[in-house]
């Protein structure tokens, strides 16, 4: 009987995260979008930085699985729809994710392995590829935490189930529903590599940083302003 | 000297007066009929405006025709077109509503106007969610006639034949920043122009690559929501607080620092050549159209002062090596018409380079002028209608 409330509650994460993928495509699209577009051109790189996003963002959410389900088991009679905690995390996450792509645009800390400067006025994309895995990890965690509509879904439902690994069983499968969506950016690999098109990444991740930064400001304010 | 600028000036008369009219008249009859529902209209105001455009737009035309330049004629229309537009579409926003701003129910009902810059963020959310991100409506209504399908379409069709000459014949902005380009004599900030252009060019291409993502993800227009510098004399959402107070203040100091200022230190449409999302993804377009400017580079020397003329920033020294633009070229003529030694060209790909430029020129300008009449002589006519009923003896 537990094994069919397992499998039944592992089919719903996986169809909650089949149908819900294209918002998580909307919502992680800007992160990933621009990182893929700096990597060097190449189906085989580009798989490896998905992985390794996708990775991180596993990890996100199975960090969250267990937070809610600790939450949920230690006030179980709370109204969850009335949490306050959820600005202050959504918008501590949206400030980290904006330092995050700052730090990835600026190009710290494998400036040097990136672009190697020619001559004046032109730049030469180098070996770029290997040591940057860290930010692939980075930029996933956080996407992997950040608190879009689906994510919340799935929290209240994984709140809800008796046993920690329940909630984690969940969380892997709705990440296995919605992760079928993030192959497509895949054929960003395929983009022509330019100096002109790492330039352009590197100025999206500073506009989205922007964007992030002044979210994450704006809801902290308020939190702290209007509670 | 004398004599050597002699030798290099354009000979006064390109064409003669017979044969300029001539070449006149299919214009002259496309702009009669882009107006005969002016004329059924009662006022006569309407009338007074609607022949007025075709005069000036035929007048244009046959000066193009007559005197084989292009951009100085063209610049008059369009610095018409951009100072116009806002005075015909604010006086009917303040007749209608008595302010510019829009309430968020007039934005929910659908009443905006269709506004072709946001056309890129509509693409991914109409893909994935079947669901149009702009207050608008799909089909024409009795309050809204500009409809989103209407717009689109016509929109759609204008740029497969002209790419991204949208962005000088057809576009009501524009004109605005050109004009205030064309007051002073001196250039300023030209070294810095020349050292940045590489980077400023490819800002554009960050912010269409960023509104596009962004408005997918939040499911709003976020061009027109937040960095749109002509809000600031068409319609903006209406103050209420803290963040319509933001927006607004953004409005305006994108619209006075890349539309009035920077044009008019340094002689460039900075607001199209370094900011302006939708003129990237025009660009686009360009790789698919027919028309093109070329330099031919047995006869040109490298002056240089089509790159300085270019409003865009256009070309580059490598392009002009290669005998072509950049991508972002908007086929303003400028580059043509300055060139002294007829080096650049007007084109038609798959043909010879300069072979009959002229030809290539008159092919491009009947579509280019016909979308201008089309898509900007209602707007003109509007404004001066507008601006008749100001006048005390009206």
């Amino acid at each position: 009987m537990a094994t069919l409330a397992l499998s039944a509650s592992a089919g719903e994460a996986l169809v909650l995260g089949l149908a819900t993928g294209p918002v998580c495509l909307a919502t992680c699209g800007p992160v990933v979008v621009p990182w893929m577009m700096v990597q060097p051109q190449g189906l085989r790189g580009h798989s490896r930085q998905l992985i390794l996003f996708l990775a991180a963002r596993l990890a996100g959410y199975l960090v969250f699985a267990c937070a809610v389900w600790l939450l949920g088991s230690a006030i179980p009679h709370v109204n969850r729809s009335e949490w306050t905690g959820r600005s202050w995390v959504m918008g501590g996450i949206q400030v980290l994710l904006a330092a995050a792509l700052v730090v990835y645009a600026a190009g710290w800390p494998h400036r040097r392995c990136v672009v190697a400067k020619t001559t004046g006025n032109l730049v030469q994309i180098g070996e770029a590829s290997a040591p940057r895995r860290s930010g692939a990890m980075a930029l996933g965690f956080l996407t992997g935490i950040n608190l879009c509509p689906p994510f919340l879904v799935a929290g209240v439902r994984a709140a809800q189930l008796a046993h920690l690994s329940a909630a984690l069983l969940f969380f892997f499968c709705f990440f296995a529903g919605t992760a079928v969506w993030f192959f497509p950016f895949l054929s960003l690999g395929f983009l022509k590599r330019t100096p002109a098109v790492v330039t352009v990444a590197r100025m999206v991740a500073v506009l989205l940083a922007c964007w992030y930064g002044f979210s994450g400001i704006s809801i902290l304010v308020e939190r702290t302003f209007h509670g | 000297m004398a004599s050597r600028s002699s030798a290099l000036a354009r000979p006064p008369a390109f064409r003669g007066v017979g044969r300029s009219i001539l070449l006149t008249l299919p214009m002259a009859l496309w702009s009669l009929l882009m107006f005969t529902p002016s004329f059924r209209q009662a006022g006569r105001n309407q009338h007074i405006g609607a022949m007025a455009v075709i005069l000036f737009m035929t007048g244009l035309f046959f000066l193009m025709m007559r005197t084989g330049e292009t951009y100085r004629w063209r610049r008059i229309f369009f610095v018409a077109l951009g100072f116009l537009f806002p005075v015909g579409f604010i006086a009917a926003l303040v007749a209608e509503r008595g302010t510019m701003s829009i309430p968020i129910s007039r934005m929910v009902s659908g009443d905006t106007p269709f506004c072709f810059m946001v056309t890129p963020s509509l693409i991914l959310p109409a893909a994935f969610a079947h669901t149009i991100i702009f207050p608008g409506s799909i089909l024409p209504t009795a309050s809204n006639p500009h409809s989103i399908a209407a717009m689109i379409g016509i929109w759609f069709a204008m740029t497969l034949v002209l790419g991204k000459a949208w962005c000088s014949y057809a576009c009501f902005f524009g004109g605005i920043e050109e004009g205030f380009a064309a007051i002073p004599k001196r250039r300023r900030l030209h070294r810095f122009i020349t050292r940045f252009g590489a980077q400023l060019r490819l800002i554009p291409w960050a912010i269409l690559v960023f509104v596009v993502l962004v408005s997918a993800a939040i499911f709003e227009p976020v061009y027109c929501m937040w960095l749109c510098p002509f809000k600031a004399v068409t319609e903006f959402p209406a103050v209420r607080n803290l963040e319509t107070a933001i927006q607004f203040g953004v409005f305006i100091a994108l619209f006075v620092g890349l539309v009035v200022v920077l044009p008019f230190l340094t002689k460039k449409r900075t607001q199209c050549g370094f900011f302006c999302p939708f003129g990237a993804f025009q660009s686009l377009f360009n790789k698919i159209n027919l028309f093109e400017i070329r330099f031919d580079r047995e006869k040109c020397v490298d002056c240089a002062l089509c790159q300085t003329s270019c409003p865009t920033v256009a070309l580059s020294k490598e392009s002009i090596r290669e005998g072509k633009t950049l991508l972002n070229c908007m086929k303003c003529g400028a580059c043509v018409d300055a060139c002294k030694k007829d080096a650049a060209v007007w084109h038609l790909k798959g043909t010879p380079i300069a072979a009959k430029p002229e030809r290539a020129r008159l092919l491009f300008l009947y579509g280019a002028w016909a979308m201008a009449t089309m898509f900007g002589g209602s707007v003109l006519a509007n404004g001066v209608h507008t601006l008749i009923g100001f006048l005390p003896w009206k």
